[in-house]
């Protein structure tokens, strides 16, 4: 029985470890920190493995227990607001941060200058690691997933329990939010 | 014609597949009206470029040696070990 727990271990370490870490590390900023939050999600994951029914998919589970787990870190931190931002449910439909009643832009998109050195400062890197440190949970896990480490559509939509029109959503919503956070942050 | 609340959808939903016919040409024509649209597809494309970058730029991955060291925590873990009241 440890035998197989142990092997299964293993293979999710091997198939979530990258995505968990980067998880972890969007949230802690550490990289030692994110690296032990990994390690102890598949230990415990290992022992609970009669808590993982089939309503979800080993990826959204492993990610729920990390998420227990960052809360744990944050509360002993006391860090009440990190937790808020981890439970954070969805905002509403309206996207009216971003666009006015009538279908116009509030704030109007910038051209970024010199997209193409853009990427070889260490201070873009930076600010871009922010702006993906601020994006609501779900965006985060669905950017990550998509736009970082190329997983397609259906792929996420059977990880994490999503219709297409849920990702397309989380994904223009996180571009949103990015693209503001580097306008004020990276232009300005 | 379009809003730019609803171009802006098209042009995410147009980075990742391509658009029903109607939807593309509304798309292209609010483009060619609506420079802050245009900006914001060009946005888009770097939004793409810095993500494709970023595992590296972020050290968004384990180390092998942090995967070793997590792999041999995992092996060591003695059977029966109850984490589950952590959850």
């Amino acid at each position: 029985m440890a035998k197989i727990n142990n092997l299964n271990a293993q293979r999710w370490l091997e198939e979530h470890g990258d995505y968990l870490f980067s998880y972890a590390l969007l949230r802690v900023k550490d990289n030692h920190l994110a690296e032990d939050l990994v390690q102890e999600t598949l230990l415990a994951a290992m022992s609970a493995q009669n808590t993982f029914s089939n309503q979800s998919s080993v990826r959204t589970w492993l990610t729920g227990i990390l998420k227990h787990k960052l809360i744990d870190c944050f509360r002993k931190q006391g860090r009440e607001v990190a937790i808020a931002e981890l439970v954070d449910q969805e905002e509403d439909d309206s996207l009216d941060r971003f666009f006015k009643l009538n279908g116009g832009w509030v704030e109007r998109p910038a051209a970024f200058p010199n997209p193409e050195t853009a990427l070889e400062q260490k201070e873009f890197w930076e600010i871009f690691m922010r702006c993906l440190s601020g994006l609501k949970p779900k965006q985060a896990e669905v950017f990550l997933a998509k736009e970082i480490y190329g997983m397609k559509n259906e792929a996420i939509c059977k990880d994490f329990m999503l219709s297409p029109t849920n990702i397309w959503v989380l994904i223009h919503r996180a571009r949103l939010s990015l693209a503001r956070c580097l306008k004020t942050h990276w232009l300005n | 014609m379009l809003n730019c609340k609803q171009a802006s959808l098209l042009a995410s939903r147009a980075m990742d597949e391509k658009l029903p016919f109607r939807e593309r040409m509304a798309l292209r024509l609010h483009l060619w009206l609506c420079r802050n649209c245009t900006h914001f597809t060009e946005q888009l494309a770097f939004l793409r470029e810095a993500a494709r970058h970023s595992k590296i730029h972020l050290d968004f991955y384990l180390t092998d040696e942090a995967r070793q060291r997590i792999a041999r925590a995992l092996e060591d873990q003695p059977p029966g070990t109850d984490h589950s009241e952590e959850l």
